[in-house]
């Protein structure tokens, strides 16, 4: 029962994105562009966070001299 | 510094005299500095009889940037998808031009083309639904379907049956094919036929037009009207005989297209006032009185303020005491456009007028259609008698277009009876209160639900904002899945952010009608800012 309650939960939030986004009057090979585009620039940008992150964060701490 | 020191000294101008007084009409302060005001609160109180309140909520500002970028992704693809038109990797089903013409200014690169073919086409199954049935509280629709994305259309051969009609301008519920109306009506159709065959001005003036005009003028409360074979035409031929060349018309920002059509035409100066808003009209007013005509100064021949009594667009009821005293004031015309309002308001039924417990006589032109809730076609003009004596042989509408066919003049002069009480009965009666506690009723019903909901309490024309355009092709086949039949406006009837569902409701519908209406959580159109959204129970998209 919890599965499919939240299978109905994720496609809802799924409509409302559809709604807002104005992908609802799309037709389907224009929603996948869409969302194609939308995927791989969050990946790369989830990827570009996992590489960096630890260099910046090392960097903030050296400028306010917690750490040396 | 307005220069109202200077009036004193001008000579009285044809039609306007004491303009010694150098504080305008309402003594405010507020039109001095020019602060806007506050729509929500009534302004001059002691002009109105009892509350006048209407609400325009403001969108809210998150709803406004997501609505300004779903139109955004939507203009990326049109350009997408005219890019692979024109390079021909797509079939192409829309006009386009000949490769002769390509030389020449092009037809169809403006914002309205490019707007119907990437926008409206994708929704375009919400509207033009073929109606087999009468259009009454229910109605039968023909099923379609379409195999290309809404470019053409097949019919499935199914009718859907029993829809609920909250589309229909049918306040009263007249439109019924049973009944003393329809009976009226075929006995005109037996007695006369259908056709008249010519205009009013040659051998088209039947004695039920005599009929009719006497019994509207009574109905109304004036000297003597003149009855049109079609709304539209009526104002949009009847104002360039009233005014011309030298004359001011003053028009609301939301006037009608017919309205603005007739005032085009008639070649007079036309100057716009913003929606509803008194202080804008008299700032219109006294530049006009001050300033005369645009280069010569002169004084202008006549001042037209042209207003409708409900606007079908954001159901807001017209200030009609106000104008009147303003109208009185300046000298102006007041010229009143009663399409939605006639028959809806008022505990009478006879309009803004009635509702407002004013002196027709202070209208100077009283217009109305015959659409809305009489169920027949066509518009009458209504004043003093001199002006219809004119208006029958200037008009350019009675001169060159037939008359009223006579089962359609039968089915007004019956509705009429009815609702003035003349036919012995107290179904006239019925119906108007019906009407009245159906707006009451569908109007908690909607704002206790949390959307907003925009015009006069009191008005059976009930918009329902949504705000993002692709809520509107969704909300209207969601209900017509429930079996609720809908009109959706969009862009070029609203501004573009503000677009939304129109409700009309009718006498004839029930409370047990209006209770299937139950629009869920789906929408997130609940934007009230003044209930706390909580989202508890979700009611899932099947």
């Amino acid at each position: 029962m919890g599965l499919s309650e939240c299978w109905k939960q994720l496609s809802w939030i799924y409509y409302q994105y559809l709604l807002v986004t104005a992908l609802y009057m799309l037709e389907p090979w224009e929603r996948t562009v869409f969302n194609s585009l939308l995927v791989s620039v969050g990946a790369m940008a989830v990827y570009t966070c996992y590489v960096f992150m630890p260099q910046h964060i090392m960097a903030i701490l050296h400028y306010f001299e917690v750490v040396q | 510094m307005l220069p109202f020191t200077k009036l004193s000294q001008l000579e009285p101008r044809a039609g306007v005299t004491n303009l010694s007084e150098t504080e305008s009409y309402f003594k405010s302060t507020e039109f001095l500095s020019l602060k806007p005001l506050n729509p929500n609160v009534p302004h001059n109180p002691s002009l109105y009889k009892k509350p006048f309140v209407e609400s325009f909520e403001e969108t809210p500002l998150m709803v406004a940037v997501l609505t300004y970028m779903g139109y955004g992704i939507l203009t990326i693809f049109g350009y997408l998808r005219d890019f692979l038109r024109q390079w021909n990797i797509e079939k192409r089903h829309i006009a386009r031009e000949r490769d002769e013409q390509k030389d020449f200014v092009p037809l169809y690169q403006d914002f309205e083309n490019f707007y119907n073919r990437n926008l409206y086409i994708r929704i375009r199954d919400n509207w033009n639904r073929p109606v087999c049935s009468v259009p009454g509280p229910k109605m039968d629709l023909i099923e379609r379907s379409t195999p290309n994305y809404n470019w053409t259309f097949e019919y499935t051969g199914r009718v859907l049956k029993d829809v609920l009609n909250l589309g229909s301008y049918n306040y009263l519920g007249f439109a019924e094919n049973k009944g003393p109306c329809a009976d009226a009506a075929i006995e005109a159709t037996q007695a006369y036929g259908v056709g008249v065959g010519s205009t009013r001005c040659e051998m088209g003036n039947l004695d039920i037009h005599e009929e009719l005009e006497q019994l509207v003028a009574r109905f109304l409360g004036v000297e003597s009207s003149m009855a049109f074979g079609m709304g539209f035409a009526t104002n949009s031929m009847n104002i360039p005989a009233l005014t011309g060349k030298g004359c001011l018309i003053l028009s609301d920002e939301l006037n009608h297209a017919s309205l603005v059509l007739g005032a085009r035409l008639s070649s007079s100066t036309i100057r716009v006032f913003k929606h509803n808003n008194m202080q804008s009209l008299e700032k219109l007013l006294r530049d006009a009185i001050v300033h005369g005509q645009p280069r010569t100064h002169r004084p202008w021949k006549k001042i037209l303020i042209v207003v409708e009594g409900i606007y079908s667009m954001e159901g807001s009821i017209v200030r009609l005491p106000e104008i009147i005293a303003l109208k009185k004031h300046y000298k102006a015309y007041l010229y009143l456009d009663e399409a939605h309002s006639i028959g809806a308001l008022g505990p009478n039924g006879k309009g803004v007028v009635d509702y407002f417990g004013l002196d027709p006589k202070d209208v100077d032109i009283m217009m109305g259609t015959f659409t809305k809730s009489f169920g027949a076609a066509g518009g009458y003009i209504g004043g003093k008698k001199e002006l219809i004596d004119y208006l029958r042989c200037h008009s350019h509408s009675a001169v060159y277009a037939t008359s009223m066919s006579p089962p359609v003049a039968q089915q007004i002069i019956t509705s009429m009876k009815i609702i003035m009480g003349e036919d012995g009965t107290t179904l006239g009666a019925d119906r108007l209160r019906q009407l009245h506690e159906n707006t009451t009723y569908f109007r908690r019903k909607l704002h206790d639900m949390g959307l907003i909901i925009y015009g006069n309490e009191d008005s059976p024309v009930i918009p329902m904002m949504l705000y993002m355009p692709a809520k509107i092709g969704a909300f209207g086949r969601q209900m017509l899945k429930k079996n609720i039949g809908i009109v959706g406006v969009g862009f070029p009837a609203t501004p573009i952010i503000e677009s939304r569902a129109r409700f009309c409701v009718s006498a004839a519908h029930t409370r047990e009608m209006l209770n299937t209406v139950n629009i869920s959580d789906s929408w997130q159109s609940k934007y009230v800012r003044r209930l706390k959204y909580i989202n508890e129970t979700l009611t899932y998209y099947k």
